[in-house]
C-alpha cells in the first residue's frame, strides 16, 4: 500500500470508533494551509479585448511573473472557515490594505456566510450552500500525501474553467474559495488552467483553537447568493465593455 | 445537488425507510476488494453517463455495503474510490424491480509501481480511463530527428497512411492540436509532419467537439477524433514580426522592421527603423518588444537609502542605455536611422541579457527669434536668425547578468556603454536694436565642431537575504567613465555701431579633451524588529574626478596663437559621503518611514592654463548637511489611498561655478564664477489622496505640494550700457512654489460615456538679482481641464478634451512687464469602423495662446486624418493613408517672457504631408476604435 501510514492509521482508528455515522464527520478537525499562486501574464491573457500583440508583449516582458499568497482553511466536523493569510513574496514587509475575505460554512445547517470585500464595499453573502454541477473525471494525483480525484465544473458568471482535486478520505465538502460540495476536501483548485492555482501545502489534522464561528457583529451589506451573482456578472460585463481588468476590484 | 454529507449518511447507512414513489428505485451493492473483503468508508458516487455529472454520493458501511434510495429511473455511472485502489466504475441500468442490486464490486489494488512513478515521482496526474487516452512518447523510442508522424506510427491503436493521414482506433483524425491550440491552419498533417518527435511530452487522443459546435456554442453531440500534442516546456517556442513601410509627399518616407524569436528560456529580437518624419526615439511598444523580459529592472542603479543618494553622473549626448520615447516627434527636420539586436536568456537562476543598438540623427533647425529686453530704464530688441545642422551617431552595447547563487544570495553585473560621435554646423546672424529702431550692434557667427565621446557604466550589485525574514544586506560598487574629445572652429564678426572701438572679429580654434570618471559604492542593511518595524541603515560613497584640457587658439593669417584667456586646464575631485538611517512602520496598510542622513561634500579643484602651468589656482571646499526624510503611504479600506512625503534635498555648487574666473568667450555674454557659493537646499512637501469606486467607475484624486528654497543658486545678470550681460551665480533664499491639483472622473452613462474634470492652482515666487536689484517674479497659475470619452459601440468612438491655463505673472521691478497668458487647447479624436474592415481616424487639436501684454495671439489648428483597411488572411496586413497637419499650421512658433525679456521663436518644422503606408504583422493587426484601460 502506498499512502502515508499516518492516514491509514487514522482511517483505521476512525473506522473502529465508528458507531454512528455522524461521529465520523465530527472528528474531522484541523487546518489546511494553501498557497495561492496567481500567474499575472496568463491572467492578462484572458482579457479578450486585447490584441494578440498586446498579450504577447505582456507574456514576453513579464514571463512567469507570479504572486504567492498563503490561505488558511480551518474546520471541525460541522463548520469551516477559509481566509487569506500572509503574502509569501513580500520580503520588504510593505503593508497594504488586505481586502476582507472570510468564508464561513456551516455543514450542519448548510448555511454560508461570506464576508467579501469587492467593488469597494464589504458584502456579506448569506444563503444556503449550493454546490456547483461537478463532473468527476478519471484522473488521480497525490497532494500532500492524499490521493485526490479530479472534478471539473464551470463558473458561468466569470466564464472560468474550474478544476478541483479532492481527497475522499477527508470527507468534508469544503475547499478553497467558494468551492465545495464534493465527496471530499478540495486540496487543489485550479482556475482556468493555471491562472490561479491554490494548492494545499500543509494538511494538519489537529484540534483547532482559532475561532471559526461567524462573528456576531459584521459590518457590511447583506445580500443573498442571487444578488451576489448579479453583482459579479454585471461588473464583469461592464468591465469588459469599458476595457478594464475586472480582477483588480473583485476576487478572480 | 444539495445534499450534505450528514443527510447522506442518514439516508444511506441509517437505513431509514421511505415509501417508494412510482418510477423511483433503490440501488444497492457491496464494495470489496478482489478477494471479496468488504471495504468500509469507500466513496460511492453516482454520475450521469453522458457527461460524468455528479448526482449523488455516499459512503459504504462497515461491511462495504451501500444503498442509494429514491433514484430516478435512468442509467447511472457508478464510481467507487478507495485509498490504495484503482477507482472503479461501471454502468448501472435499473431493472424493472424496486431494487437494483449491483452485487459485489471487486476493486483492484492500485499498481504500486504506477503509483510511485506516475503520481509520486512525476507528480503528474494519471489518466485512468475515460475519454482521453494518454501516451507517453518516452515509452516509444524513435530515432533522433524523427517527426511526430514517425512517432505516431509506433503508437498502439494508431495508423498513418502514405499521405500522412492519421487514424486512431480506426477513425480518421480530423484535427491535430498543439497544447490545445490549432497549429497553423486546419490541415492535421501540418503539425505531425513538421514538429520533431523529441519536442513532444504527451500524445493525447480524444473525441473533441466539432468546429461547428465550438463556434456556435451549441453542442451538436458530434465528436471528431482529435489528437493533441503536448509540447515539452523546452520546446515552447515561437516567433513574431512586424514590418511597416510608407512613402509620402514632400519626399517623406518611413520604415520599420521588428522580429522576435523565443522559447521558454531565450528571447531574441531585432529592431530597425529609418525615417525623415522626425521620429527619432524608440516607441514604447517597440522598446518593450525589443528588450522583452529585460524591459524593466528596478534598483539597477545600486544606490540605497532614501532619495537624494548618489550624485548625477551625466555627460553630453543621450543616455548610456536605450529608453522608450514617450513624446511626440522632434522639432525642425530630422533624418533618423536606428537598429539593433537583443538576446535574453532567462531561467529562475540565471538571467543574461545583451544587446547592441545604433542610432543616428541628422537634424536641421532653421530658427528665427526676436527678443525684447527690458532694463531698469531702457529697452532693446534683439533678433537672431540661425541655422543649425547636427549629426549624432550612437553605438550602445549593453550587458546584464543576474545570477541567483542560492535562495539567499544574488549578484547582478551590469555593463553599458555608449560610443558617440557627432558634428555641428552653426550659422547665426544677430542684431541688437535699442530705443526705437537704432541698430546698436550685430554679430555674424559661423561655427563648426566635431566630437567623439565614450561613456561606460559598470555596476556590481550583491544582495543577501538572511534566514530571518526581512533582514537584508546589499552592497554595490560602480565605475563610470565619460570621456570626450572635441574640436571646434569659431568664427564671428561683432560690430558695435555706437562704439566702433568695441568691434571685434573672432577666429578661433578650440581643442578640448575631457575625462571624467567616477567610482561609487553603496551599502544597505535592513533589520526587521517588533514584527511591524523595518530599520534600514545605509551608506553612499562617490568619488568623481574630472580632467578638462581646453586649448584655444586665435587664428591669424593661418597661424595658430594660443589664446591665454580661454586656454584652460583643470581637474576637479568631488567626493561625496552620506550615511543615514530610516525606520519604517508597516501595519494594516499604513507604511510610515522616518529617516535622517548626514552628507559631506568635498570639492577640490585645480586650474591653470595648461598641464605644465607653474601657477595653479585652487578651490577647496567642504560642505556638511543633515537631511531629514519622512514618507507616509496609507492604503485605506475601500480603495482609498493617502500619501505624504517631506524631504530636504541638497545640491552642491558645481566647481565651474566656484571658480573665481571670468569666461569672456562670448563677448556679449560674460560668465563669472563665485568662490563664496554654498550648497542650495530645497524643502519639499507633497501629499495626496486617491479614491476609486470600482462599482461606479468613479475616481477622485487630490494633491497638494509645497517647496521652499534655501540658498538657491541663481544666475544673477548685470547688463551694462553696451548691452553686455555679465552672469554670476549667487545664493539667495526665499524662492517658493506651492499648489494643488484635483481630478474627478466618472461615467455619465456606464461604459458608454465617461467624463473627467480636473483643476489645478500653482503659486510661485522666484527672486533673482538684475543689475543688483532684487526682482521677485510671482506667478499665479490656474488650470482647468475636462475630458469626455464617448464609446457607444464597437464602430464609433469620440474622445474629446479641453484645457485652459491662465498664468498671471507679476514682477517687483519692471511692473509694466506684468503679464497674463491664456493658453487653451481643445482636442478631439474620432474613430469610425466602416464595413469591409475599413477604419477612419481623425485627430484634431486646436491650440490658442494669448499674451495680452505683448499682443501675442496665436491660434493653431492641427488636423491629422487617417483611413486604413485591414487586409490579408488573419488580418495580417494594413494599408493606411494618412494626412498630417491638413491645414499646414504646424509653424513651430513659441513665446516666452520673463521680467526682463519677451521672446518669440519660429522654428521651421515638418508640416503638411500625406503618407501611404503598409504594415504586415504576423500576429494580425489590432484595429479597434476603443482604447484599452488595462
Amino acid at each position: 500500500m502506498n499512502f502515508p501510514k499516518y492516514n491509514l492509521m487514522r482511517l483505521l482508528a476512525i473506522m473502529l470508533s465508528l458507531s454512528f455515522s455522524t461521529a465520523f464527520a465530527q472528528k474531522m478537525e484541523g487546518e489546511i494551509t494553501y498557497e495561492k499562486v496567481t500567474a499575472w501574464p496568463k491572467l492578462y491573457g484572458t482579457l479578450t479585448y486585447m490584441s494578440n500583440e498586446e498579450r504577447d508583449r505582456i507574456k514576453q516582458t513579464w514571463g512567469d511573473d507570479e504572486s504567492k499568497q498563503e490561505m488558511r482553511l480551518l474546520f471541525n466536523g460541522q463548520k469551516s472557515f477559509y481566509t487569506s493569510s500572509k503574502h509569501l513574496d513580500n520580503d520588504a514587509g510593505w503593508s497594504w490594505n488586505e481586502k476582507e475575505y472570510k468564508l464561513y460554512r456551516d455543514m450542519e445547517t448548510e448555511k454560508r456566510t461570506d464576508i467579501i470585500e469587492m467593488l469597494g464595499k464589504i458584502y456579506i453573502v448569506e444563503d444556503s450552500v449550493r454546490a456547483p454541477k461537478w463532473k468527476i473525471m478519471n484522473k488521480i494525483k497525490e497532494i500532500g500525501g492524499y490521493m485526490c480525484m479530479m472534478a471539473v465544473t464551470e463558473d458561468t458568471v466569470k466564464k472560468q474553467k474550474i478544476t478541483a482535486w479532492f481527497a475522499d478520505n477527508i470527507p468534508l465538502g469544503v475547499g478553497p474559495d467558494l468551492y465545495g460540495g464534493l465527496p471530499g476536501m478540495i486540496l487543489e483548485l485550479d482556475i482556468n488552467d493555471g491562472i490561479v492555482v491554490t494548492t494545499a501545502k500543509k494538511i494538519e489534522m489537529k484540534p483547532i483553537t482559532d475561532d471559526i464561528e461567524v462573528p456576531k457583529k459584521i459590518k457590511g451589506r447583506k445580500i443573498n447568493e442571487q444578488q451576489y451573482n448579479t453583482l459579479v456578472a454585471n461588473h464583469v460585463r461592464d468591465s469588459f465593455k469599458a476595457r478594464r481588468a475586472f480582477f483588480w476590484t473583485m476576487p478572480y | 445537488m444539495k445534499k450534505s454529507l450528514l443527510l447522506l449518511f442518514c439516508s444511506l447507512i441509517c437505513l431509514a425507510s421511505y415509501g417508494q414513489s412510482t418510477g423511483r428505485f433503490t440501488m444497492k451493492g457491496i464494495v470489496g476488494d478482489t478477494a471479496g473483503v468488504g471495504l468500509p468508508e469507500a466513496t460511492v458516487m453516482l454520475l450521469l453517463p453522458k457527461d460524468s455529472s455528479l448526482v449523488n454520493f455516499g459512503r459504504t458501511g462497515k461491511d462495504g455495503s451501500f444503498e442509494f434510495k429514491n433514484l430516478r429511473r435512468i442509467s447511472y455511472l457508478l464510481k467507487v474510490s478507495y485509498v490504495g485502489y484503482l477507482p472503479y466504475q461501471q454502468n448501472v441500468t435499473p431493472n424493472d424491480g424496486d431494487v437494483t442490486n449491483v452485487g459485489k464490486l471487486g476493486m483492484k489494488f492500485l499498481n504500486q509501481d504506477l503509483y510511485e512513478v506516475v503520481i509520486k515521482t512525476a507528480r503528474a496526474p494519471l489518466s485512468i480511463r475515460g475519454d482521453t487516452v494518454e501516451y507517453d512518447p518516452k515509452a516509444f523510442k524513435v530515432p533522433p530527428g524523427s517527426t511526430v508522424e514517425d512517432l505516431i506510427r509506433k503508437l498502439p491503436g494508431m495508423q498513418v497512411d502514405a499521405d500522412g493521414n492519421i487514424k486512431a482506433q480506426g477513425e480518421e483524425v480530423k484535427r491535430v492540436t498543439v497544447d490545445g491550440k490549432r497549429f497553423f491552419g486546419d490541415d492535421p498533417k501540418m503539425a505531425t509532419k513538421n514538429l520533431p518527435a523529441e519536442a513532444i511530452n504527451k500524445v493525447q487522443v480524444f473525441n473533441g467537439k466539432t468546429e461547428q459546435s465550438k463556434v456556435t456554442g451549441v453542442d451538436d453531440g458530434k465528436r471528431e477524433k482529435t489528437v493533441n500534442l503536448e509540447l515539452k516546456d523546452s520546446h515552447k517556442k515561437g516567433g513574431f514580426g512586424k514590418a511597416v513601410a510608407g512613402v509620402g509627399t514632400d519626399s517623406r518616407a518611413e520604415g520599420k522592421v521588428s522580429y522576435n524569436r523565443f522559447d521558454d528560456k531565450q528571447q531574441f529580437s531585432v529592431l530597425g527603423f529609418g525615417n525623415n518624419t522626425n521620429q527619432s526615439g524608440i516607441a514604447r511598444n517597440d522598446y518593450q518588444d525589443f528588450k522583452g523580459s529585460q524591459s524593466f529592472n528596478w534598483g539597477d542603479d545600486g544606490d540605497f537609502g532614501f532619495s537624494g543618494g548618489i550624485r548625477y553622473f551625466g555627460g553630453e549626448g543621450d543616455g548610456i542605455t536605450i529608453s522608450p520615447s514617450y513624446g511626440s516627434g522632434s522639432p525642425g527636420f530630422t533624418k533618423n536611422w536606428a537598429g539593433g539586436a537583443n538576446y535574453n536568456y532567462d531561467t529562475k537562476k540565471t538571467k543574461v541579457s545583451t544587446s547592441y543598438f545604433y542610432n543616428s540623427t541628422d537634424a536641421v533647425m532653421d530658427v528665427m527669434s526676436s527678443r525684447d529686453n527690458f532694463l531698469n530704464n531702457s529697452t532693446f530688441k534683439s533678433t537672431d536668425k540661425n541655422l543649425t545642422k547636427t549629426f549624432s551617431g550612437n553605438h550602445r552595447p549593453s550587458f546584464r547578468l543576474e545570477k541567483v547563487l542560492d535562495s539567499l544570495n544574488t549578484i547582478i553585473l551590469i555593463s553599458n556603454s555608449r560610443i558617440n560621435n557627432g558634428d555641428t554646423d552653426y550659422n547665426s546672424f544677430q542684431q541688437y536694436r535699442r530705443g526705437g529702431d537704432t541698430l546698436s550692434n550685430q554679430s555674424t557667427i559661423d561655427n563648426a565642431s566635431l566630437y567623439n565621446s565614450f561613456a561606460m557604466s559598470n555596476l556590481l550589485l550583491y544582495r543577501h537575504k538572511f534566514k530571518k525574514k526581512g533582514r537584508n544586506f546589499a552592497a554595490s560598487v560602480g565605475y563610470n567613465i565619460n570621456n570626450s574629445d572635441g574640436s571646434s572652429r569659431l568664427n564671428s564678426i561683432n560690430e558695435f555701431f555706437l562704439d566702433p572701438s568695441n568691434n571685434s572679429s573672432i577666429n578661433q580654434q578650440n581643442e578640448t579633451e575631457s575625462k571624467r570618471n567616477q567610482f561609487k559604492g553603496s551599502l544597505s542593511f535592513i533589520e526587521p524588529f517588533a514584527k511591524k518595524f523595518y530599520w534600514e541603515t545605509f551608506y553612499n560613497f562617490s568619488l568623481r574626478k574630472d580632467e578638462v584640457d581646453r586649448n584655444v587658439f586665435d587664428v591669424k593669417d593661418n597661424v595658430l596663437q594660443t589664446n591665454q584667456f580661454l586656454t584652460r586646464y583643470y581637474t576637479n575631485d568631488f567626493t561625496y559621503n552620506r550615511i543615514g538611517s530610516s525606520v519604517r512602520y508597516s501595519n494594516k496598510g499604513l507604511n510610515i518611514s522616518l529617516g535622517l542622513a548626514a552628507q559631506q561634500f568635498d570639492l577640490k579643484g585645480k586650474f591653470g592654463q595648461d598641464q605644465s602651468s607653474t601657477s595653479f589656482s585652487h578651490v577647496d571646499r567642504s560642505f556638511f548637511k543633515v537631511t531629514p526624510n519622512v514618507t507616509l503611504n496609507y492604503d485605506l479600506k475601500q480603495n482609498r489611498y493617502l500619501f505624504m512625503e517631506y524631504g530636504l534635498s541638497v545640491q552642491e555648487p558645481t566647481i565651474a561655478d566656484l571658480q573665481p574666473v571670468v569666461d569672456n568667450s562670448n563677448p556679449l555674454n560674460i560668465v563669472e564664477g563665485n568662490p563664496n557659493l554654498i550648497p542650495q537646499s530645497n524643502h519639499h512637501v507633497f501629499a495626496g489622496y486617491n479614491m476609486f469606486n470600482p462599482a461606479s467607475f468613479t475616481n477622485i484624486y487630490v494633491n497638494v505640494n509645497y517647496s521652499y528654497n534655501v540658498d538657491q543658486i541663481v544666475y544673477n545678470k548685470t547688463i551694462d550700457e553696451n548691452l553686455i550681460t555679465t552672469t554670476k551665480p549667487m545664493n539667495i533664499s526665499g524662492g517658493k512654489n506651492y499648489g494643488s491639483y484635483v481630478y474627478l472622473g466618472f461615467p455619465l452613462k456606464k461604459t458608454k460615456v465617461s467624463m473627467n474634470v480636473n483643476a489645478g492652482i500653482n503659486f510661485s515666487n522666484n527672486p533673482i538679482y538684475i543689475n543688483n536689484v532684487i526682482n521677485k517674479t510671482k506667478t499665479d497659475a490656474y488650470n482647468f481641464g475636462a475630458r469626455l470619452d464617448i464609446t457607444p459601440s464597437d464602430i464609433f468612438t469620440l474622445y474629446a478634451n479641453a484645457n485652459w491655463n491662465i498664468a498671471d505673472t507679476r514682477y517687483s521691478i519692471n511692473t509694466n512687464q506684468n503679464q497674463k497668458v491664456v493658453n487653451s487647447t481643445y482636442g478631439a479624436d474620432m474613430n469610425v469602423k466602416m464595413p469591409k474592415e475599413i477604419y477612419f481616424n481623425a485627430r484634431f487639436n486646436y491650440n490658442s495662446y494669448v499674451n495680452n501684454q505683448f499682443g501675442f495671439d496665436q491660434k493653431q489648428p492641427i488636423l491629422n486624418l487617417a483611413v486604413y483597411k485591414i487586409v490579408l488572411k488573419n488580418k495580417r496586413g494594413e494599408v493606411r493613408l494618412t494626412a498630417y497637419d491638413v491645414f499646414k499650421r504646424n509653424l513651430g512658433i513659441s513665446q516666452s517672457a520673463t521680467s526682463n525679456y519677451y521672446m518669440e521663436t519660429r522654428t521651421k518644422t515638418l508640416s503638411r504631408y500625406f503618407m501611404l503606408s503598409f504594415t504586415y504583422n504576423m500576429r494580425g493587426m489590432s484595429a479597434s476604435v476603443k482604447r484599452s484601460n488595462y
